[in-house]
């Protein structure tokens, strides 16, 4: 037998010093083929199962909207404006028109105001609806993926007798709306909304009260109100950080500005603050819808528009379900404009991601980041 | 002098390896011709109808029309569609809505990843041609450019009750297959 005096190298190469930087820490790619990450990818840096980074790979949906709307004309386009967030259309629509009806100066009638913020209203909860039920699978609690996605038809119902279509309603039109309430449609809304705020109590005896839900909230996720602020965080995610921010209270576009309701803030900025301010809207909305019928005033509920962009600048912008959307527009006087810049609410809260992975568990990513309601088909556009 | 015989190795286990090989072929065909019978045919195509999960993953808006479809009321479980995490365990992509070019790549790589018997249903008309999107500069127009699809379901987005036709359609195809494909 021979020996050699060599020193044992290999047990040593395997395992470097662990005080060098990034020595223990894992990189994982989340997505886009996976259940937690949606049409997505996140590239989680991990230490143990502690997130020390979290940097969003956008662009799986990017389809080039601006482009497009700078080749239809400006009905044509409106379809295309509202896939972006397509369980959200009616918002995104709404400042579209608005931006539209700012350059050619054309004011819609009472009803038709009024019209559109019952539809926005009725997509703000379909949208939250259909939020939660995700961030119940999230959480593998499959009670929580029915329920809303049960109640959210209640809504769609009442979308479609009103314009005829399911989600993409394309309701919203320059210079007003396309059609009048159809027969009996107050009584069954004002039901179906009383009906809806019962199911909400149960929600909470179900989901926001147990255990299995608070214990991987609170506390988790933390966006602290001033990072909120920094990282130009929008929408329930920085009413969730304790910033009272709501355009439709702030700067009141179509009928908000006659309506009575409250901006639902929470302190605290975690996952938990987050889900919370999404449910108090739910609630404010529902009773905004049965406000709104009731004041709504009678007359036409469309004026003639023409379609075309006439020359100059226009900015608008409304509080859609996930926060500030807003257009850009240059009219050049043709039938489409000559470029329009379209913002999204879940483009402005992308920053957040990051900001609010780091220091959260693994375990805790999908429902984390998924607290931010980022919609990633309307941030990439 | 009669023609050269192919040079053989005179290896008995070599040779042993060489026929067994020719018989297992042999026996493989036999036992597939078998199981391709009717009555066997039939059981594990009607275990194939009702267990088509699909994979989790999600390419554009009609998603939105997919989760209500497994959502309460429209319910797709009921037919065996149970959306889930992991490629290998699953049997079928719902390709929702437009594909992107960036995304056209993974689709692609999670396809050669599943395992055998897949299907494809393309959802969407941006699935099937491009839909409102087919003038753009990201996207593929069609998921048939790289993909085989079993089953188109039109729409923009195509209403739930168009999706459970589809999937529908797709169990009758299975019903009416061979158990081994060709491909
Ligand atoms: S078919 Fe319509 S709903 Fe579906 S992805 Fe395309 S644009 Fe979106």
């Amino acid at each position: 037998m021979t020996t050699t005096d060599k020193p044992a190298q290999e047990s040593t190469l395997g395992s470097p010093s662990p005080d060098e930087p990034g020595a223990q820490t894992l990189t994982l790619s989340v997505g886009p083929q996976h259940s937690g990450s949606g049409h997505m990818r996140l590239i989680v840096e991990l230490d143990g199962d502690i997130i020390i980074n979290a940097e969003p790979d956008p662009g799986y949906v990017h389809r080039g909207i601006e482009k497009i709307i700078e080749l239809r004309n400006i009905i044509r386009s409106i379809p295309v404006i509202e896939r972006p967030s397509i369980i959200d259309a009616s918002n995104l629509n709404h400042a579209w028109v608005k931006a539209i009806e700012e350059l050619q100066g054309v004011e819609p009638p009472a009803r038709g105001q009024y019209l559109r913020c019952l539809l926005n209203e009725m997509n703000r909860i379909m949208s939250h609806l259909y939020w939660l039920s995700i961030y119940g699978v999230f959480l593998g609690h499959t009670t929580m993926f029915m329920w809303p996605l049960g109640d959210r038809e209640l809504f769609i119902d009442l979308a479609e007798s009103l314009t005829g279509a399911r989600i993409t309603y394309s309701y919203l039109v320059p210079g007003g709306v396309r059609r009048d309430l159809p027969q009996g449609f107050a009584e069954e809304a004002i039901k179906r909304t009383e009906y809806f705020e019962k199911r909400l109590d149960e929600y909470e005896n179900i989901f926001f009260k147990n255990p299995l839900f608070t214990s991987r909230a609170k506390g988790v996720g933390v966006l602290s109100r001033q990072r909120a602020i920094e990282l130009g965080a929008t929408g329930p995610t920085l009413r969730g950080s304790g910033v009272e921010a709501d355009l439709r209270k702030d700067e009141p576009y179509a009928a908000y500005g006659e309506l009575d309701f409250k901006v639902h803030t929470r302190p605290d900025g975690d996952s938990y603050s987050r889900v919370m301010v999404h449910v108090d809207e739910m609630r404010e909305s529902s009773q905004l819808i049965r406000q709104i019928l009731e004041k709504m005033p009678s007359g036409p509920v469309r004026r003639k528009a023409p379609i075309v962009v006439p020359r100059g600048e226009a900015y608008s912008r409304v509080e859609s379900a996930r926060g500030e959307c807003s257009f850009y527009m240059i009219g050049e006087g043709g039938d489409k404009p000559y470029r329009a810049r379209y913002i999204t609410g879940s483009y402005r809260n992308m920053a957040a991601i990051s900001a609010v992975l780091q220091g959260v568990r693994l375990a805790d990513m999908p429902t984390s980041w998924w607290s931010i309601d980022y919609w990633p088909v309307e941030a990439d556009r | 002098m009669s023609a050269q015989k192919p040079a053989q190795s005179d290896d008995p286990i070599e040779l042993l390896a060489d026929s067994m090989n020719v018989w297992v072929g042999k026996l493989s065909d036999i036992v597939h011709k078998v199981i391709d019978t009717e009555p066997i045919r039939n059981v594990i195509n009607w275990a194939r109808m009702y267990s088509l999960w699909p994979v989790n993953i999600t390419t554009a808006c009609c998603s939105a029309e997919f989760g209500a479809a497994s959502g309460a009321r429209h319910d797709l479980e009921r037919f065996g569609v149970l959306p889930y995490g992991s490629l290998r365990q699953s049997d079928l992509i719902v390709i929702e809505g437009t594909i992107t070019k960036k995304m056209a790549k993974r689709l692609r790589m999670i396809y050669d990843q599943m395992a055998i018997p897949r299907y494809v249903i393309a959802m969407g008309d941006c699935a099937i041609s491009g839909g409102l999107f087919h003038d753009s500069y990201s996207i593929v127009n069609g998921a048939h450019e790289f993909l085989p699809v079993d089953v188109f379901v039109p729409g923009c987005p195509p209403r739930p009750e168009a999706l459970e036709h589809g999937i529908i359609m797709l169990q009758e195809k299975i019903r009416n297959s061979k158990v081994y494909p060709q491909s």
